[in-house]
């Protein structure tokens, strides 16, 4: 169940991306009107904006937040063909009284000749780097030599992938056996162009990235796509917003041989949904890649959980017109509906790990149960 | 009345006709501009000075104005106008600062009808005036404009702006008198044409020089400028103050600005360096383009709507040497790519969702009115603007937070803190955490370990089994199915042999799914899954029973010994624990194991599940490393499942007794992804432990990258050197507490300003006090 706190963003345009800190008390978000905003979440659950500020001459399509060991920082990309990095600066204790904190742009990345579609930081075990993909199909890698230096940012690869891009996913996996790996969404409408995402891959010989896969059978315009947290997985998840969400299970295939050439993967798509019945804009997983969200033009979220037999379901479907009251804490407006047969149990839907796992080959059907408690909030009647 | 009718036929016949289309110039373009009934647009340029008329299909060449075997500097045009009531009227404003009018009525094959040399530097702008014959206004580099009446061999009147060089002069579109001029540094002059003494009005517009400035063509008094610092500005001159109603940020130099007919908040830029496209905005929306051209390569240098009452032909001309016809409806919207929604996945479960207004408005329970909704109360009454979608856009962000129990990560926190991992005997470990699980409600992780303890425990030395088990073994359930599962003992041992790999997670879904069965007993129809639990599993009913007895037995030798030495399990040695035979079962363990695993486990004669199976080695129990193919499973099942919580819990628990059987990149791989979550979630005590106990050598190598402190003695606040305590120079000892005076042993926390510190909790008592440095140095610490 779901608890909707709206939140009074107060930006003059749309906003683009939404991106939470990596512990998860700190968000941004970024809009049309070229502005990044910092929430902080308070004590009591609330979420304070503690800094707005123009970052582009254009919309900012994306914000990203780097791992906090490089410090408070964030990278945003924009219209303007810039990325740009920013980085808190702390101790200022006028500012700090009056809730508000000071970020100062470390750098402008102006590779690009167009549109800067997205960035976001490699993993961290790769080091301070930053992946930016634009609107003319160019990857750029940057790295950070010295990670107390954020002013200086070296252009280390140069990707051409051809297609417009739209959006890039680092694999997360910090396994050695898994080489550097990220996946780029081309938002290019001509269906007749092919895959829509690329699979491109480190090679250590080389030391070039190189592409490994491309995904043949998404053929329309990718928005989002996003790998699942690895943890501890021998295979990787890509989950992708495109005119539908889809699943895919990328399993490297052993090599026979450590020679050269990009890591074979076999895959498999694992599931596919048109419930948005239009287009998907986002998708995104929780930290233990149980359960994935998306949200499409029909302005819902939905939530999907996979059982044990690793078939996807909508566990959930999450309004996204918040509360009349904006502001107000805790007002229980939006609603989380159960679809389908399969109510889970609040007790197997608890953490998402023991939830319907019963056995591979089991025979039946989870036991069905009622709803006990009166979880569902209705809508208030106002309409 | 008859140039009425030629206007509107112009019209009807424009707006249905015409596609997106390009021809090549010979020659770099500077400006464009349009004879009135748009059907010729004339393109001048350094090297070029032509017309072509606008084809249904193409620009076709109609004639070219550069004539002459050796064309003067009066060619090189940096603007051109054409007339608006004049079709034969052409005027070009030269980069040697020369004024040209141009006849196309003339019978010669030269043109040019005037010229004007008054200006001393190039002329950057000429413009007619919208009604007025023959009046022409020119603004120059030299900071001079002038006005000519085409009657005459000079200018009439002559305007110093007093400031920097003119780059653009435009008539007003309402005022007969009155133009406006912009400056390179910024300004914006109104003057009156019979005052050329001094201007009427003159204020500061852009930082930079000022590029273009456009009045709006419906008389409102809107003028939009656009300047080096990358803004169009659209001021209402109709006041006493210009007042700058819009401002549009663009992402370049704005060098042309061009109002679009027909909608009134509209506009078309092009930029003079960097960016090669064409932005028409909207200048109520003004981060986001209403539509884009991109279809030149080079700078865009002249762009001009086709026709002055239809908003559907936009020419434009370029650097690139192409002249250009867009289409509206060709145009690239950056709106339509532009995401609506943002979404995000808090590490809480939480999920922040932003979305377009309209989009989670937009369905069945729509509010009509709703009272947050105001905004624009008086477009309710207009008739609809196609625009107005467009321009009104806003998003709404909300956090969707989930309740207590379903999804929350809490679970995971709480499982990480009360994890017991070392520093007990196995069994008590795997006994608490089961606990631990199953308090947490999670019953499947809960026996998991009950499992594990029984697995790898001694038999001899079994101590309590957890609760879940004794329950487990005095179900009476249990003897049903295991009596079944007699009956069936053969087809199980085919089972067993076949599904070896599989079945283990079987078993371990089977455990729940048997607590589970044992909360509902309604649900018989699944007792076919717990035949599966007792025929593949590796302890039968008999098995549990046995236990249960002996430690019935033992119960009270277990709790007055409970911490015997030889139970307490170290990571590093063998369990010593295990029987002898069991050792050397384990010893030869990693290079025979698949077989090895095949052979033990026929052993135990109690085993009736494995009952028809022949039994070489006859030994009471089955020895640990039989289940160590399982256990990997399991671990590799859990980490495949999101677990890895799970899998480096069970790992460092069962140490050697599991770390042989998986391979090292693997067991790496999950404790950096743990130790990952754990940072996630500050579990810093968890993760250092997690850190300590592991046995990779990459991991526990974790904790010793980054470990050199630089510190200063408290007393001379000099850098102390590597060895101890004792500071080198004042010979004293660097780490007293400052509030007890003590020397500090174990945590010492100091400030980094001051270099005093003292006991931690020394410290952070006196801080609740006082802000000061206990030192007593006045220092305003700060420990972070």
């Amino acid at each position: 169940m779901f608890v909707a706190r709206s939140i009074a963003a107060d930006h003059k345009d749309l906003i683009h991306d939404v991106s939470y800190d990596f512990h998860g008390r700190r968000m941004a978000t970024c809009s049309s009107d070229q502005s990044v905003k910092v929430w902080d979440k308070s004590e009591n659950g609330e979420w304070h904006c503690t800094a707005s500020w123009k970052t582009h001459s254009g919309s900012v399509w994306r914000v990203t937040w780097a791992h906090p060991e490089f410090g408070q920082v964030l990278a945003s990309c924009s219209f303007d063909r810039t990325a740009a990095v920013w980085e808190e600066i702390v101790g200022e204790s006028n500012d700090k009284q009056r809730g508000l904190s000071h970020w100062i742009k470390r750098t402008t990345l102006v590779d690009s000749r167009t549109s800067v579609t997205d960035v976001k930081f490699a993993p961290k075990h790769m080091g301070l780097m930053l992946t930016t993909c634009s609107a003319d199909g160019v990857v750029r890698i940057y790295e950070a030599p010295d990670v107390m230096n954020l002013s200086q940012w070296s252009l280390q690869h140069e990707i051409s992938c051809k297609l417009s891009c739209s959006c890039i996913s680092w694999n997360p996996s910090s396994s050695r056996a898994h080489p550097p790996m990220f996946a780029v969404g081309s938002d290019d409408s001509n269906v007749t162009y092919g895959g829509k995402v690329q699979i491109y891959e480190y090679n250590e010989n080389t030391r070039k990235y190189a592409k490994a896969e491309t995904l043949m059978t998404v053929t329309d315009a990718v928005h989002d796509i996003a790998f699942a947290p690895n943890l501890g997985r021998s295979f990787h998840v890509l989950a992708i917003a495109t005119k539908d969400v889809r699943i895919f299970k990328l399993v490297p295939m052993r090599k026979e041989s450590v020679s050269a050439g990009p890591t074979k993967f076999e895959v498999q798509i694992v599931a596919q949904f048109d419930n948005h019945n239009s287009q998907v804009w986002r998708v995104s997983w929780n930290i233990t890649s149980t359960l994935l969200a998306s949200s499409g033009d029909d302005g819902c979220v939905r939530l999907w959980k996979a059982n044990y037999m690793d078939n996807w379901k909508c566990t959930g479907i999450l309004k996204g017109d918040g509360s009349p009251l904006t502001g107000s804490s805790g007002q229980p407006t939006a609603m989380s509906t159960v679809v389908g047969s399969s109510v889970q149990t609040s007790q197997n839907a608890l953490n998402g790990m023991t939830a319907g796992r019963i056995g591979k080959r089991a025979p039946f059907a989870p036991p069905l149960r009622q709803l006990t408690s009166p979880k569902i909030y209705q809508h208030p009647a106002y309409y | 009345m008859e140039k009425m009718s030629r206007v509107t036929t112009a019209l009807s016949s424009s707006t249905v006709t015409g596609r997106t289309m390009f021809c090549h110039l010979d020659a770099p373009a500077n400006a464009i501009s349009v004879c009135r009934d748009a059907t010729q647009v004339v393109v001048a340029g350094r090297n070029i000075f032509k017309i072509y008329t606008l084809e249904e299909e193409q620009f076709v060449e109609k004639l070219n104005l550069r004539v002459g075997r050796k064309p003067s500097l009066n060619f090189s045009c940096a603007d051109v106008m054409w007339h608006q009531m004049e079709e034969n009227l052409l005027a070009t404003a030269a980069t040697n600062g020369a004024v040209v009018t141009w006849n196309l009525g003339k019978p010669s094959r030269n043109k040019q009808d005037q010229l004007f040399t008054e200006h001393k530097r190039t002329v950057n702008k000429v413009c007619f005036h919208p009604t007025e014959v023959y009046m022409l206004l020119s603004g120059s580099q030299d900071g001079f404009m002038k006005c000519f009446d085409l009657r005459k061999k000079e200018s009439v009147s002559t305007f110093s702006g007093q400031s920097e060089s003119v780059r653009d002069v435009q008539f007003s579109m309402k005022d007969y008198f009155t133009f406006a001029a912009s400056f390179e540094n910024g300004n914006v002059q109104l003057w009156d044409i019979r005052r050329p003494d001094r201007y009427e009005r003159m204020f500061t517009a852009h930082t930079g020089p000022v590029f273009c400035c456009d009045w709006h063509p419906d008389d409102r008094g809107w003028l939009a400028t656009g300047g080096r610092d990358k803004m169009v500005k659209v001021w209402d001159m109709t006041t006493n103050r210009a007042k700058e109603v819009y401002c549009v940020q663009t992402i370049a130099s704005v060098a042309r600005v061009k109002w679009r007919p027909e909608r009134k908040f509209h506009l078309a830029t092009c930029s003079m360096m960097v960016d090669h496209n064409i932005y028409v905005w909207d200048v109520r929306r003004p981060f986001i383009p209403f539509a884009t051209f991109e279809e030149h390569k080079d700078v865009t240098t002249g762009i001009v709507w086709r026709h002055q009452h239809d908003p559907h032909f936009l020419l434009s001309g370029s650097k690139d040497s192409t002249l250009y016809q867009h289409m509206f409806k060709d145009a690239t919207r950056p709106v339509d790519k532009a995401n609506p929604e943002g979404l995000c996945f808090g590490l809480f479960g939480d999920l922040a969702f932003a979305a377009k207004e309209s989009l989670i408005s937009s369905d069945a329970n729509k509010k009509p009115y709703p009272v947050g909704d105001r905004r624009y109360p008086i477009f309710f009454f207009k008739k609809p603007d196609p625009t107005e979608q467009f321009a009104h856009v806003s998003s709404a962000l909300s956090v969707f937070e989930t309740d207590l129990d379903s999804n929350r990560m809490d679970w995971f926190v709480k499982t990480a803190q009360l994890y017991l991992l070392s520093g007990k005997p196995f069994a008590e470990l795997c006994d608490h955490n089961a606990k631990v699980a199953r308090e947490l409600k999670r019953p499947q992780v809960s026996t998991t370990w009950s499992m594990l303890r029984i697995m790898f425990s001694d038999p001899a030395n079994l101590s309590t089994p957890g609760p879940n088990l004794s329950k487990l073994g005095t179900l009476p359930l249990m003897n049903s199915f295991s009596m079944k599962e007699m009956v069936s003992g053969v087809g199980t041992e085919s089972r067993l042999e076949r599904s070896k790999g599989e079945s283990r997670q079987d078993n371990i879904h089977l455990d729940h799914s048997f607590i589970f069965l044992s909360e509902n007993e309604e649900t018989e129809g699944s007792e076919g899954q717990a035949e599966y639990m007792f025929g593949d599993a590796e302890l039968d009913d008999d098995d549990l029973y046995s236990m249960e007895q002996e430690n019935q037995a033992a119960e009270e030798q277990e709790y007055t010994l409970p911490q015997e030495a030889f139970q307490l399990r170290h990571e590093i040695m063998d369990n010593p624990s295990a029987p002898e035979h069991l050792q050397q079962d384990k010893a030869d363990s990693p290079h025979v194991s698949g077989n090895e695993a095949e052979v033990t486990c026929l052993t135990p004669i109690e085993s009736f599940s494995l009952i028809s199976i022949s039994q070489p080695l006859f030994s009471p129990h089955l020895p640990a490393s039989f289940f160590c193919p399982i256990v990997r499973e399991m671990l590799s099942y859990y980490a495949e499942q999101g677990d890895v919580q799970m899998a480096v819990s069970v790992l460092i628990v069962l140490g050697d007794r599991i770390r042989k059987e998986i391979d090292d990149l693997t067991q790496e791989h999950w404790y950096m992804s743990y130790i990952d979550l754990l940072q996630r979630f500050e579990l810093w005590n968890v993760s250092n432990e997690v850190i300590k106990l592991s046995t990779c050598s990459a991991i526990t190598g974790l904790n010793q990258t980054s470990t050199t402190l630089h510190v200063n003695c408290s007393n001379c606040k000099r850098p102390m050197s590597n060895k101890g305590w004792i500071c080198d120079r004042c010979h004293q000892c660097a780490s007293v507490c400052a509030v007890c005076h003590h020397v500090v042993k174990g945590l010492f926390v100091w400030c980094q300003g001051c270099s005093h510190g003292g006991h931690l909790e020394h410290i952070m008592n006196w801080l609740k006090s006082s802000a000061h440095c206990p030192a007593g140095c006045g220092h305003l610490c700060e420990y972070t």
